[in-house]
């Protein structure tokens, strides 16, 4: 018995000499040891693991938001097609472009669809087509709606028939834009000054495109999807850069402030949803808009020194999942003036600004040594909490929301007690008062009047039973045949006592 | 090659991009928010939204609309400016007269913008907080002669009195107006020799040239 307890403790320390040995190395064979916690990996190892595993989620979720079949088919695009240059497509298949089959096609009937290539219409396609024909007849003339009606569709049957790189596509789709708004400036019909105007059907015509050609113009290579994937990751290492590091002006204390905050975090979230570029963009706008109330209801400023910050801010805390897709969509398909002018050209730029910060901060941009901003970025050392670091933090936003409750609660109690406290003093001022200037009726009732009331209780008494006795002397003489005089008050008494 | 935007609708019709640049402090926001709303903060602080406005401009028979576009002053963002300047017409280069060291930003900004945009943008050096005067370090002979040699124009102003602002604004409009008219004949002649008009790609384009060509001459293509 001693002996197999003590070959069980032997055993026990060879197991756990075995283990310090060879288990508790790391998992990836680098040579350090692991931990349990961080999945038997040492630290640098789990960070690596970590980090894969964060851009697989992002991968996942991007390749929803494309829809995961023409994803697919993009990925064989890409590493098909990388070789195909411009040139020499244009080498190779000179026909391609020119193509007398489809034109003929098109030309026979210029209001059919260019569908007929195997490409389905999706319902987001089919009804942007309705409304984009609705529009045009509504405000010009068949011939202009006819000339931009095929116009509009060779130009999109083009654009899912070139299999060209992006920024080339982007020329050529600015180069119909253009070809188009000079062909109408010259049409009669918009020389009047009651017509509708050229930008607005200019504009009709590139949200029609922008609905149709999402899937061909939409992110459209691996590599994007990669610098998408890439502009995630980075933005994730930097999520301890908080508005205080970049300096806003933000006050976080006031729930007005982080409630603008955070519906200009949910606008710039939603610019997935649409397809449309004006919607893309009214997104941003939207979300640039919440950004200046939050500036307001800070009491700061709202030039663009106190804005570009707080909008890198809010890029670093939402890490919008494809953005950079948006961003080179809009930027490439948009009509000119909608990026160039007016206020959404402005934030636009705006946004382009602030992701360029982005990708390129560095300890200079935030103003501190390098080895503290590597330590930052790696994981190494946690920035300190402060109000400005958790203000997004819901969590810490809500306490923060139920300590001021409390103390507001406290306040009305020790109000409340306060008032008590009086109220009470008052009761006992007032009862000394009565006590002082009613003090006789201690005295009450007095020995007299209680003798009084006595005497007058014997009376009634005696009254009684006189009463009683007459009653009865009555009744009886009621029996006998002659009787006395009534009586009535006895009477009425009588039958009761009875 | 940054690609022409629209800047004139129709005729008389002008819509212009202004980029107000300049170190920070130098009153970038005050100037744009005098001009605009004619309003002006001692402190640096105010409360409407003023980092960019829309002014429209009378000038004899042409209208313009001016986008005025203020830009982050702070040396940080000082790489974003070509992202902000991209497609202006014209660019404001703000520096404080009582300040050396903005008037030596405003050569670097100079520098930057001519190598990005060439010639397509208007120029103007702006001195600013004229009414400090007494404290001027910038000679404004020397500033003159820089605005000259590299081509631009030289105005001074103060946003605190609203001295200059006014001028300015319509200086730099017609300037544009009379740069976009330049470059509007020279596209014109050229476009003219050239086969075609919309910069088609040795044939590869977005546009069906027979179909167009065939409805010009006026043949029914059924
Ligand atoms: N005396 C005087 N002060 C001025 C003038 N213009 C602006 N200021 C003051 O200069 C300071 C800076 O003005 P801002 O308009 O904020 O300067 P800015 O160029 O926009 O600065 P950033 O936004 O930081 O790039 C403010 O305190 C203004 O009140 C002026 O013409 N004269
Ligand atoms: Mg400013
Ligand atoms: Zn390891």
């Amino acid at each position: 018995m001693s002996t197999s307890e003590s070959d069980l403790l032997e055993e026990d320390r060879k197991l756990r000499v075995q283990i310090n040995e060879k288990d508790l190395l790391c998992i990836n064979g680098c040579g350090f040891y692991g931990t349990p916690q961080w999945g038997n990996r040492c630290s640098k190892c789990w960070r690596a693991h970590q980090i894969a595993e964060k851009r697989n989620i992002d991968y996942a979720r991007n390749r929803t938001l494309l829809a995961f079949d023409r994803f697919e088919e993009k990925r064989k695009l890409s590493s098909d097609s990388r070789s195909l240059t411009l040139r020499n497509i244009i080498k190779k298949s000179p026909s391609m472009f020119t193509s007398s089959e489809s034109t003929s096609e098109l030309r026979a009937s210029p209001n059919g669809t260019p569908s007929r290539h195997g490409r389905a219409l999706s319902p987001d396609s089919s009804s942007a087509r309705v409304a984009f024909t609705d529009w045009l007849v509504g405000n010009v003339p068949t011939p202009v709606v006819q000339e931009v009606t095929k116009m509009t569709k060779f130009a999109e049957h083009k654009i899912h028939e070139f299999d060209i790189a992006a920024d080339d596509m982007s020329e050529l789709v600015q180069n119909f834009y253009q070809h188009l708004n000079d062909r109408l400036n010259h049409n009669k019909f918009f020389q009047n000054q009651e017509s509708v105007e050229v930008q607005s059907v200019m504009e009709e015509v590139e949200r029609y495109l922008s609905v149709v050609t999402y899937n061909r113009l939409f992110c459209p290579t691996a590599d994007e999807e990669v610098g998408d994937l890439s502009l995630q990751e980075r933005i994730r290492s930097l999520n301890w850069v908080t508005a205080g590091f970049l300096e806003t002006k933000l006050d976080f204390k006031r729930a007005a402030v982080r409630d603008s905050l955070d519906e200009a975090l949910t606008e710039c979230l939603s610019i997935n949803s649409p397809r449309k570029i004006d919607e893309k963009l009214g997104c941003i706008v939207r979300c640039c808009h919440r950004i200046f109330d939050a500036l307001r209801n800070s009491a700061a400023p709202t030039s663009a020194d106190e804005f570009l910050p707080v909008l890198i801010y809010i890029l670093l805390k939402g890490n919008p999942p494809l953005l950079m897709s948006n961003v080179k969509y809009i930027s490439r398909y948009a009509l000119p003036h909608r990026i160039m002018s007016g206020e959404s050209g402005y934030f636009f730029t705006n946004l382009s600004c602030a992701l360029q910060f982005v990708q390129d901060m560095n300890h200079d941009s935030l103003k501190m040594a390098q080895t503290e901003f590597e330590a930052y970025t790696s994981g190494q050392i946690q920035p300190p909490p402060s109000a400005a670091n958790c203000g997004c933090n819901q969590a810490i936003a809500s306490m923060e929301q139920s300590l001021s409750h409390l103390e507001k609660l406290e306040l009305e109690q020790k109000k409340l007690a306060d008032e008590m406290e009086a109220l009470g003093k008052t009761v006992a001022k007032m009862e000394e008062e009565i006590e002082s200037s009613y003090g006789f009726l201690d005295d009450y009732p007095t020995k007299e009047l209680q003798d009084l009331l006595e005497k007058v209780d014997e009376e009634e008494k005696k009254t009684f039973q006189v009463c009683n006795l007459t009653a009865q002397f009555q009744k009886k003489k009621n029996e006998a045949p002659s009787q006395v005089p009534n009586n009535d008050a006895v009477e009425s008494q009588g039958p009761k006592e009875q | 090659m940054e690609r022409a935007t629209t800047s004139a609708s129709s005729e008389g019709e002008f819509r212009f991009k202004v980029v107000l640049l300049g170190e920070g402090a130098v009153g970038k926001s005050s100037l744009m928010l005098r001009y605009v709303e004619d309003k002006f903060s001692p402190r640096h602080v105010s409360t409407i939204q003023a980092s960019f406005l829309s002014k429209r401009l009378d000038l004899g028979d042409n209208h313009v609309d001016l986008d005025i576009w203020d830009t982050a002053g702070q040396e940080k963002y000082h790489a974003l400016g070509p992202i902000y300047y991209r497609g202006s017409h014209g660019a404001l280069l703000i520096y404080d007269i009582t300040d050396k060291r903005s008037f030596e930003k405003v050569k670097i900004w100079v520098r930057e913008l001519q190598r990005a945009l060439g010639e397509t943008a208007v120029l103007i050096v702006v001195g600013n907080k004229l009414d400090l005067e007494s404290e001027r370090t910038v000679d404004r002979t020397e500033a003159i002669q820089y605005a000259k040699s590299v081509n631009a124009e030289y105005v001074e102003t103060s946003a605190k009195e609203n001295l200059g602002l006014a001028d300015l604004f319509e200086k730099i409009s017609s300037l544009m107006i009379d740069k976009w008219e330049k470059t509007r004949e020279i596209s014109g002649r050229t476009s003219q020799n050239s086969s075609s008009s919309n910069g088609s790609r040795r044939g590869i384009q977005l546009v069906d040239e027979q179909n167009d060509a065939a409805q010009r001459t006026g043949k029914c293509c059924k």
